[in-house]
C-alpha cells in the first residue's frame, strides 16, 4: 500500500464508523412509510440529515459521505488517469451494479460525480455487523485501484503481443 | 494460446477430406449438401449433383464480389485452380449457382483413380483458400501495378514534382467487404503498396481497447520488428493517400488503419503470397483480439464479484442461539456434530 493511500483509508474508516449509527426511523412524511430519509428530498425537516462529509485525497480519488437519521450514503470516485481506465472504471462498476442485488448495500446508480455508491439503512445494521461492513467498503477501495490498473496492463501486454505476432510473419 | 487466426476455412477442408477420404469401405459415394457460413457474409456452398453423385458443386458467395470483379477476380481464380484442371472445371456465366458468385465443379471419380494423395491434399486446402484466394486477386493486381511502376520509374528522378503528380494520381483499388461501409482501400506506388483498412468500432469500448492496439502495432515496428509494414493509425480522417476515393465524414466510430508494404514484403514467390494472406486477414486478426481481451476482462470482473461478496458475507453474522454464541458447524474432537434443540 503506498504512503498515502493509508491515511485515506485511516480517514474514511474513522469517519464511516461514525456515520454509520443508524436507528429506526419512520417517515414523518407519509404514514405508515419507513423509507431511508438520505435518499428524501428533506427541505421540511432538515434535523433528519447530517452534515454531508467529503474525503479526498486528490481531485480524482474521493469519497462522499452522507449521513442521516437511518441511513448512510456513501459515494465513491474511483481513479481515472487516462480514457483506458475511464472506460474500465466504467465497465467494472456497471458489472458490479448490475448485480446489486446481492451486494445488498450497493445502488443501482451511483451518485453524480461519482462512480459507485453505497446505500447503508439501519435495517442493513441490524442483520450485519457494522465493523465488518466498514471492512468491506474499505477492501473494495483498495482493491478496485489495484484491480483497474492490473486490466490495464494485461491490455497493453496483449497488444504488445498481438502486435508483434501479427507483424513478424510478414518478413 | 491461439494468436493467429487460420486463412483456411477449416469446414471447408474438414468436409471435402471426409467426401474425399471417406472413412471406412462405403463403396459408393454419399449424396452431400452443405452451406456453410464464414466471417464477412461469405457463404459457401457444397452439394453432390443430384444426377450424378461423384460430382461436387463448389459455389462461394462474396460481399465484395462486384469490386473484385473489377480486378479480374474470375480469371485470377481460373489461373490459380488451372493445375487441377484435371478433376477441377470452373464454371461460367449461367452455370453459376443462384445467388453464388463463382463456381466449380469436382469430380470425385477422377480424383480418385486418377490422383495421388499428394494431389488431393492439394486440392483441399487450396479450395479451403477459397475466400483468400479471391481477395488475393485485388492484391494481385496492385502488386503487379507496383511491378510496373517500379520497372518505370527505375531510373528516373522520383523526386520531380511531374513524377510525383502522376504517382499521386495512380488509381486506389477499393474492395467494399463487408456491410456499413467498411471497406480496403490499396494504392500501388513505385516504391510501396499502401493497404488502408477502415473499419468500424462497435461501441466505445472496441474503440480504446482498439487504440491501445494499434498504438502497439505502431510501436512494435520500431521497437522489435523493424523490417515490418510501417503502420500507420488515423481516426476518423482518411489519410492523404485515399482521400481522393474515400470521403471524410464525423462518424467518430471510424479508423484508419495503413500498412506501408516495402519492395521487400513484395518479393515475387512465396513472400508475395505470404504477404498477401497475411495482410488481408488483419481486419479479422485485429477484431477478434478486441472481443478476447473483452471476454477476457469480462470473466475477470466475475471473479471479482465472487470475492467481494465473499468479504460482504463476513458482514452477516452467524445464526446464534439465546446465549448470543454460534450454534452452526461446531464439532466434537472426534468429528461429530453437537445436536441442537433436541430434547
Amino acid at each position: 500500500m503506498s504512503q498515502s493511500l493509508k491515511p485515506y483509508l485511516t480517514a474514511v474508516r474513522a469517519s464511516l464508523t461514525a456515520a454509520i449509527c443508524l436507528e429506526d426511523f419512520s417517515s414523518q412524511l407519509v404514514e405508515r412509510h419507513n423509507i431511508p430519509e438520505i435518499e428524501v428530498d428533506n427541505g421540511h425537516n432538515p434535523e433528519l440529515i447530517l452534515n454531508p462529509m467529503v474525503i479526498a485525497r486528490n481531485e480524482n480519488e474521493k469519497i462522499l459521505i452522507e449521513a442521516s437519521v437511518n441511513s448512510v450514503r456513501i459515494s465513491i470516485k474511483i481513479k481515472q488517469a487516462d480514457e483506458i481506465e475511464q472506460i474500465l472504471v466504467h465497465k467494472f462498476t456497471r458489472f458490479l451494479e448490475a448485480r446489486a442485488e446481492n451486494f445488498f448495500i450497493l445502488r443501482r446508480v451511483p451518485l453524480k460525480g461519482y462512480d459507485i455508491s453505497f446505500l447503508v439503512t439501519n435495517f442493513h445494521t441490524e442483520e450485519m455487523l457494522k465493523s465488518k461492513l466498514v471492512d468491506f467498503i474499505i477492501e473494495f477501495m483498495e482493491d478496485v485501484d489495484k484491480e483497474i490498473s492490473e486490466m490495464k496492463l494485461f491490455l497493453n501486454a496483449r497488444a504488445r503481443v498481438i502486435a508483434e505476432a501479427y507483424l513478424i510473419p510478414f518478413d | 494460446m491461439m494468436l493467429q487466426i487460420d486463412p483456411k476455412n477449416l469446414l471447408i477442408q474438414k468436409t471435402l477430406t471426409e467426401t474425399i477420404f471417406p472413412e471406412g469401405d462405403s463403396g459408393s459415394p454419399k449424396s452431400l449438401d452443405r452451406i456453410i457460413s464464414d466471417f464477412d457474409y461469405t457463404n459457401y456452398h457444397i452439394s453432390t449433383l443430384p444426377d450424378n453423385k461423384d460430382l461436387l458443386l463448389i459455389s462461394l458467395y462474396l460481399k465484395c464480389w462486384t469490386d473484385l470483379a473489377q480486378y479480374g477476380v474470375e480469371k485470377y481464380l481460373s489461373t490459380k485452380y488451372a493445375p487441377f484442371s484435371e478433376y477441377l472445371t470452373v464454371l461460367t456465366g449461367n452455370d453459376i449457382e443462384t445467388s453464388f458468385n463463382f463456381s466449380m465443379v469436382l469430380n470425385l471419380e477422377n480424383l480418385n483413380s486418377l490422383g495421388s494423395e499428394e494431389v488431393k491434399l492439394a486440392i483441399i486446402d487450396e479450395l479451403a483458400l477459397l475466400k483468400r484466394n479471391a481477395m488475393a486477386s485485388a492484391f494481385e493486381k496492385a502488386f503487379a501495378r507496383y511491378d510496373e511502376l517500379a520497372a518505370t520509374y527505375a531510373d528516373s528522378n522520383t523526386y520531380s514534382e511531374e513524377v510525383q503528380a502522376e504517382l499521386q494520381k495512380e488509381q486506389v483499388l477499393v474492395i467494399n467487404y463487408r456491410e456499413s461501409d467498411e471497406s480496403i482501400y490499396i494504392k500501388p506506388s513505385f516504391d510501396r503498396v499502401t493497404v488502408v483498412f477502415l473499419t468500424i468500432f462497435q461501441d466505445e469500448t472496441d474503440k480504446i481497447f482498439g487504440k491501445v492496439f494499434l498504438q502497439e502495432f505502431v510501436d512494435a515496428r520500431r521497437r522489435s520488428v523493424q523490417t515490418a509494414p510501417q503502420v500507420l493509425y488515423s481516426h476518423k480522417d482518411p489519410p492523404l493517400d485515399i482521400q481522393s476515393v474515400a470521403l471524410s465524414s464525423n462518424d467518430e466510430n471510424k479508423g484508419y488503419i495503413t500498412f506501408v508494404l516495402f519492395p521487400r514484403h513484395l518479393v515475387k514467390g512465396d513472400r508475395r503470397e505470404n504477404c498477401i494472406t497475411h495482410v488481408q486477414f488483419f481486419r479479422n486478426y485485429f477484431h477478434y483480439h478486441i472481443k478476447c481481451s473483452k471476454a477476457y476482462m469480462h470473466s475477470r470482473m466475475r471473479l471479482r464479484v465472487k470475492e467481494y461478496l465473499k468479504v460482504l458475507k463476513r458482514a452477516q453474522p452467524e445464526a446464534v442461539d439465546e446465549d448470543g454464541k454460534a450454534i452452526d458447524n461446531r464439532k466434537t474432537a472426534s468429528g461429530r456434530r453437537f445436536e441442537v434443540g433436541r430434547v
